[in-house]
């Protein structure tokens, strides 16, 4: 079982607002290790030199979107198991059948509430304490 | 943490950014006919927009957004469909959605029609592209949830202790001490059970080898530091360690998964070749440990730089930070100027040679006090095209208004300046542009009857040039119409009837005051709609405006702006014992004053002839109420400056001091506005020097009466103009 406040999990997504958005509702969740990156490139290479149990990935990015930073990180293999749940859009159904042969986790629609992200984090993660 | 406002308000200003970013995307595809790489940057911001704005809860924007964004996902895939008809339907389309951000960051609700028509139009075109396929595309919100997709959440080994596989990595750090040996323990084996729990990747440190001549035989020199890749628990790894616990120095830290990793993928050939010096290091037996192999020293470093290279890899970051924060380092700097400036004046008190080795070290001082200055400002700069994408629109709207055919390029949005003087700039340009739409570019008629193309240009351009800003505005248009500008200037008693004036004077009589006063300025085919206000608006910040016309071919507005308001370069002078500055930028040319160079003429303080033409002299003396000291009047220094009218006059003073940087310190909070005085600095002396408001000294020397002596009071500036 997963303790909340020791899970480290990275951020990626273009806008500043919306990480912010994001790690103050992971916050919520008591959640308190969060990184972030910028974009997918960023964030590949900040999984290989951090500590992390998940990433939470926007897939509309500059650089390195979701898709392919979930590709990489499947194909990379030392942290080829992160959980990785990516961030989508309202309506794109064709996005979560890719990602989903790509081997994400889960996924999670833009908006989301607090209980929306705790559910979907612990789908993947087991019960959070 | 930040607030909930204040991440809106972040959420905002990205908008702006995005905004800007559909806007030049979408010029990208009008000019290129399609080109994929701008289809997906304007679909990337919108969705930005959008996404953005879910997480905030503007539904009408998420709304308005989402329906747009889907009109460019069908583009994405075939960039061609884009046809310039579509193109224009998403320009009012980035207008609208310019509006609902503005709505929601006001916090208004968006008018019940607002902006329906162009919604409209872009569902139609979704239909018409997607002959309706996608249900979900008509801008009602998708449920949250795709039940129609079967998709089970996919649970990570990690956390049940179920997956055995998963790799640890420890860094391990192994020093024997000499009780090791002497307890009969081989590191050697160590290193070698270690080796069996995972990837093992060691360096040995030799740094505190002797030569050979000095070494004990019987001491461990040699400790090693690297990483353990191993499905093991930390406790199965300490065990390895158990018969020698208190005879080394050891540490193992369990790191993530990932590191070392990096390494060993990225570099196998630096790692083997550790490993291998690390094991010959330890292989002969201890009592004749060999000298250190030569490659061996050569392979240390080599590794060391690999780990460092993954590890120091920077992503590039940028970090929001308070305005307010920087200002007060601007603050600081400004401060470091006077200081810098004290020691320089100290200087001047010394031995040649004290002051000489002084001055070596200060001129070092000043050096990066300007590299300091100007990195601070570049943090306060902005890129001038958050002006600049405001005007497309306004381009566009007015050439509806007008029904001419207007197009706008722009080059230099990204060239940087301080952000006071950006937020500035808005009016000025909107007022120029509007000018240009209105009054310079013709009717399509018109154009054609003059042979031009239907379409005018108006090129707006932002460069550096010489330490300031330069920003050009020109258009293709009919140009200044100086005939009338002229008949319309005597009319209203702004220019003599006998005034001989040349095209360049003409023109530039637009930036007259009253000029702009002409009830209807279409009702003359030139421009003055605000111009004196835009000058104002320039010269309040430093600057310079110029316009060149050429009849029948368009004209050009050339506004030349400081970088920074902070700073200024000053020219310090002297007058009746007090020390002023004057912006160097108000200053054409300075001139010794000799007996003959300067005549009386009734109603001024005298003229001065300068190459032809009369200039009038004004004295400081005269204007500020000072005592005028009995100096030689013959023997003072006349500084010809230029004011904003470009009306010319000589400022007469005593002695200049010389040209420095000053820091601009406001006296407006604390005095209000003082005529005459722009505000104040602190020179090198530590005296508190005024800089002068040249633009107000020439009204205020228009104004006042000229003492006795002159007596009369025929207006100055038409004298001046007169000549």
């Amino acid at each position: 079982m997963p303790v909340a406040a020791a899970l480290k999990v990275l951020i990626v997504d273009d806008q500043f607002s919306v990480r912010q958005m994001t790690r103050m509702t992971l916050e919520q969740l008591g959640i308190r290790y969060v990184h972030e990156s910028e974009n997918g490139r960023q964030a590949l290479e900040m999984a290989a030199l951090q500590p992390l149990d998940l990433i939470i990935s926007d897939y509309n990015m500059p650089e390195m979107d979701g898709l392919n930073l979930l590709r990489a990180v499947r194909g990379h293999p030392m942290v080829r198991k992160l959980p990785f749940i990516l961030l989508t859009g309202r309506g794109d159904k064709e996005l979560v059948i890719k990602a989903a042969q790509a081997g994400v986790n889960n996924y999670l629609v833009k908006p989301f509430t607090a209980a929306i992200l705790r559910q979907k984090i612990e789908q993947v993660m087991g019960k959070l304490s | 943490m930040a607030t909930l406002d204040e991440l809106r308000n972040t959420f905002f200003d990205e908008c702006s950014e995005l905004l800007l970013e559909i806007e030049t995307g979408l010029s990208d595809m009008r000019d290129a006919n399609g080109s994929e790489e701008a289809v997906h940057a304007v679909f990337r911001a919108v969705h930005s927009v959008k996404g953005g704005a879910g997480i905030f809860g503007f539904e009408s924007l998420v709304g308005f957004a989402h329906v747009f964004e889907s009109v460019l996902d069908t583009l994405r895939r075939d960039s061609s469909a884009a046809t310039p008809a579509i193109i224009s339907v998403l320009l009012t389309a980035s207008d609208v959605l310019s509006d609902v951000v503005g709505f929601a960051r006001s916090g208004e609700p968006v008018p019940p029609d607002y902006g329906s028509d162009c919604r409209a139009a872009l569902e139609q075109l979704n239909r018409k592209t997607n002959d309706g396929a996608a249900a979900d595309d008509d801008g009602t919100p998708a449920p949250a949830e795709f039940a129609e997709i079967e998709f089970t959440p996919v649970r990570a080994p990690d956390f049940d202790g179920e997956d055995e596989e998963t790799l640890r990595s420890y860094a391990i750090t192994f020093r024997p001490k000499p009780e090791m040996l002497k307890n009969a323990n081989e590191p050697l084996y160590i290193l070698r059970e270690l080796g069996k729990l995972g990837d093992l990747v060691l360096v040995p440190e030799t740094q505190a080898l002797p030569p050979l001549s000095e070494l004990v035989p019987s001491h461990p020199y040699i400790g090693w530091t690297g990483t353990l890749r191993t499905a093991a628990e930390r406790s199965a790894v300490a065990d390895v360690f158990e018969f020698v616990i208190g005879d080394c120095e050891l540490e193992i830290t369990e790191l993530a998964p990932q590191p070392g990793a990096d390494t060993v993928i990225e570099e196998p050939a630096a790692v083997p070749a550790a490993e291998q010096s690390a094991i010959a290091a330890t292989s002969p037996d201890n009592t004749n440990p060999p000298a250190a192999p030569p490659g061996k020293d050569d392979q240390r470093p080599d590794t060391e730089t690999s780990v460092r290279a993954a590890a120091a890899k920077p992503a590039p970051t940028t970090t929001r930070v308070d305005v307010d924060k920087i200002d007060r380092v601007v603050n600081l700097v400004g401060e470091l100027v006077i200081a810098q400036a004290m020691l320089g004046q100290l200087a001047q008190g010394l031995s040649d040679e004290a002051a000489g080795r002084l001055s070596q070290m200060l001129d070092d001082v000043i050096h990066r006090t300007r590299e300091l200055k100007d990195s601070v400002m570049s943090m306060r700069a902005q890129p001038v095209g958050a002006v600049f994408q405001r005007m497309p629109r306004l381009v566009r709207e007015l050439s509806a208004k007008t029904d001419k055919k207007v197009r706008l390029e722009m080059f230099g949005e990204n060239t940087e300046v301080d952000r006071t003087i950006v937020d500035r700039l808005g009016d000025p340009l909107t007022h120029i542009i509007r000018n240009s739409v209105d009054h310079g570019i013709e009717t399509p008629a018109e154009r054609r009857a003059a042979g031009k193309s239907e379409e005018g240009t108006i090129r707006l351009a932002a460069e550096h040039r010489g330490g300031r800003l330069v920003i050009e505005v020109s258009d293709d248009g009919a140009g200044v119409n100086r005939e009338r500008v002229l008949s319309k200037a005597r009319d209203k008693g702004l220019v003599q009837p006998e005034a001989v004036l040349t095209d360049e004077d003409i023109t530039n009589l637009i930036f007259l005051p009253g000029f702009s006063t002409v009830e209807k300025v279409s009702d003359i085919s030139g421009r003055g709609v605000g111009m004196d206000v835009v000058r104002r608006n320039i010269q309040d910040l430093g600057g310079r405006i110029s316009l060149k016309s050429t009849r029948g071919r368009g004209m050009t507005i050339q506004l030349a702006l400081p970088l920074t308001l902070a700073v200024m370069d000053g020219m310090v002078i002297k007058v009746a014992g007090n020390t002023y500055v004057m912006p160097m930028s108000t200053i054409v040319e300075c001139m010794h004053r000799r007996a003959d160079d300067s005549h009386n003429l009734l109603g001024t303080r005298g003229v001065i002839q300068l190459r032809g033409e009369w200039v009038q002299l004004v004295y400081l003396t005269d204007l500020f109420d000072l005592h005028a000291t009995a100096h030689d009047s013959t023997d003072s220094v006349v500084i010809i400056t230029e004011a904003s009218d470009r009306m010319r006059f000589g400022l007469v003073v005593d002695e200049l001091c010389g040209h420095q940087q000053v820091v601009i310190k406001n006296i407006e909070e604390s005095y209000g506005s003082v005529p005459g005085i722009a505000a104040a600095t602190i020179l090198g002396n530590g005296r508190v020097a005024f800089i002068l408001d040249v633009e107000k000294l020439s009204e205020l020397a228009a104004e006042s009466k000229p003492p006795t002596r002159a007596g009369g009071s025929t207006s100055a500036l038409a004298v001046v103009n007169a000549a």
